[in-house]
């Protein structure tokens, strides 16, 4: 299935309107076979939407996507026996048990067979003990290996994560790290996850596509997106007023941009230019100095012209809201 | 597509979600003894004869028990969308349609799911007005009364839903129940005779469904002569109602 060269997903020139808002805009995107592929991009760059199509949950404006070999267009249903999905907001039926959850997914996949690879995939997963459990007494970690557990029953070829460490503490985050990376590896599933986290896409992805406005603006390695940007970037928050073109003719700056308070500065190496900046600055104006090393926050930045998380805690009252509403 | 084995999954959460809530439970129980208790006791100390004139007959609760069924199996449908609404804001709706399940056998399990709640009620009822001292006549009929119920509760619990697909309203099922309800219930014969009933009125209760069901239930329940024409209808309503329903589904069921 994945001799290296196949691609899993190709996405054809996807556009998708809600309204006046344009959510993508001919997304043209090869996810390889066997991969674990990220889709990094800020809040409302149109990572969900380009899932949805991807899953036939919803269709395209325009354009046609092939995913594990069948069009989402003509053939949605062969696509759907073929993917797995995993849920920013974790769904499940917290009224039934964990092994009811499991059954639920092998009867909507029409599945005879499934009770001896759902007790295989509840032991990888260390849930075996909790098979009877409702799944309502499940802390969220737990929740997020039974979603994953019933995205891998039917044996699919890919699995669309979308954004799977939201929210989770920092122990929960690297333990599902490991766990994507050992379900890829173990059962060749594909991956295609979305993130808005630069360490997530930097630890977790084979390979990456940046998405900014629903528009895909980067595709590589991690390390090929890296060596893309040169130097690094210097932001300063002041509320006194800067000489940018003085700040420009400094030796080593490549480029300054200002932004209402917020001067971006790029540069060759910050450890040499920095001390020469602060002297171009008033000094009792200065609120604020971020030195970014070479990134993909930096490849972002540089792409885009704003920073990946610029509003991170607004995300986080959302998924929590949805956390409680699913509980109740 | 074959969609059995999807409807089966879907259609055994519907019934379990009733039987694990236990409070579900208790008031699906209760709440048809207290329907007897009160309404059949408001006629008690009336005189014998306006009961017979204006009810045709003294047991008057034998006369309101299928109205009664009747009017639950109406109300049944409100359940269903709310399932359905639930399943759409908490995103398992999604969860079910990124599998190859298609939304007409969604639409059906919701149905069929809603029905199956409100038959629950009809052997409680049954025994509540037992213990209020009716006694039936018992025969091969109360098949077809049942049978009556089952498809009035198919026909309005599909109604329901095909008017809710693509709504995500909590409030949506409530205000839809109250407005078709209230209406349907009086406008039929399920409480009242039509012949205290002005000729307008009367016109609608002879095309309403839910006179179609307490009609044809009270005459078993009396011991007459029921006229299966009723279940008929009843059946054409049903297979009306999960047509339309089935193409709105299809068409119109929102995801989330």
């Amino acid at each position: 299935m994945s001799d290296g060269n196949e691609m899993e997903i190709s996405v054809r020139g996807v556009t998708k309107n809600y309204g006046n808002v344009r959510a993508l805009d001919n997304v043209q995107l090869n996810v390889p076979s066997g991969t674990v592929f990220g889709l990094l991009g800020p809040n409302g760059a149109g990572k969900t939407t380009l899932i949805k199509i991807l899953t036939a949950l919803i269709r395209p404006d325009s354009g046609d996507a092939i995913v594990a070999g069948y069009s989402v267009l003509n053939e949605p249903y062969e696509v759907k026996r073929r993917i797995g999905w995993v849920a920013a907001e974790v769904i499940l039926d917290d009224d039934l048990t964990a092994m009811e959850n499991l059954w639920m997914q092998a009867k909507l996949q029409n599945m005879k067979e499934w009770k001896d690879t759902a007790m295989n995939l509840l032991q990888y997963f260390g849930l075996a003990d909790r098979a009877k459990s409702r799944v309502k007494e499940f802390s969220t970690g737990m929740r997020k290996k039974l979603e994953i557990a019933l995205a891998l029953l039917h044996r699919p070829s890919v699995i669309f994560m979308d954004e799977p460490t939201i929210g989770l503490d920092p122990g929960t985050r690297h333990m599902l790290w490991d766990l994507i990376k050992g379900i890829n590896r173990e059962y060749g599933v594909t991956v295609l996850l979305t993130t808005h986290y630069i360490e997530e896409a930097d630890a977790l992805c084979d390979q990456l596509a940046i998405i900014n406005k629903g528009k895909i603006v980067a595709v590589g390695t991690p390390a090929e997106l890296k060596s893309k940007v040169k130097g690094e970037v210097i932001e300063v928050v002041t509320s006194s007023r800067a000489d940018l073109a003085s700040l420009s003719s400094i030796d080593g700056v490549r480029s300054v941009r200002a932004d209402g308070e917020k001067i971006t500065i790029n540069v060759d190496a910050s450890e040499t230019t920095l001390p020469s900046i602060l002297s171009k600055l008033d000094i009792r104006g200065l609120r604020r100095i971020d030195v970014l090393k070479p990134s993909l926050e930096t490849v972002f930045l540089e792409i885009t012209g704003s920073r990946i998380d610029e509003e991170p805690q607004m995300d986080i009252r959302r998924f929590y809201a949805s956390i409680r509403r699913s509980r109740q | 597509m074959n969609g059995w084995s999807q409807f089966e999954a879907l259609f055994s959460r519907e019934i379990k979600r009733i039987y694990r809530n236990p409070f579900v439970m208790v008031v699906t129980v209760v709440q048809p003894f207290i329907w007897l208790a009160f309404f059949g006791s408001s006629l008690a100390n009336a005189p014998k004869a306006f009961i017979l004139s204006y009810f045709g007959t003294t047991n008057y609760i034998a006369f309101l028990l299928p109205g009664v069924l009747s009017t639950s199996m109406l109300t049944v449908g409100m359940f269903g969308s709310m399932s359905s609404i639930q399943d759409k804001r908490f995103g398992y709706m999604k969860r079910i349609l990124i599998t190859p399940t298609s939304k007409a056998v969604v639409f059906l399990s919701k149905v069929f799911g809603a029905t199956t709640r409100g038959l629950i009620q009809i052997p409680v009822m049954i025994a509540a007005a037992i213990v209020f001292g009716v006694h039936f006549h018992f025969s091969v009929y109360w098949i077809a009364w049942i049978a009556g119920l089952f498809l009035l509760g198919l026909g309005f619990s599909a109604m329901f839903l095909g008017l809710t697909v693509s709504s995500t309203d909590w409030q949506t099922p409530g205000v839809i129940s109250n407005f078709i309800t209230m209406p349907l219930m009086f406008a039929s014969t399920a409480l009242f005779p039509k012949t205290g009933f002005p000729s307008w009125m009367k016109a609608i209760s002879s095309v309403n469904p839910v006179t179609f069901s307490a009609t044809l239930g009270r005459s078993i329940a009396l011991g007459s002569d029921p006229s299966m024409i009723y279940l008929g209808y009843l059946a054409l309503f049903a297979a009306i109602m999960i047509g339309l329903g089935t193409l709105a589904a299809s068409k119109w069921l929102k995801v989330e």
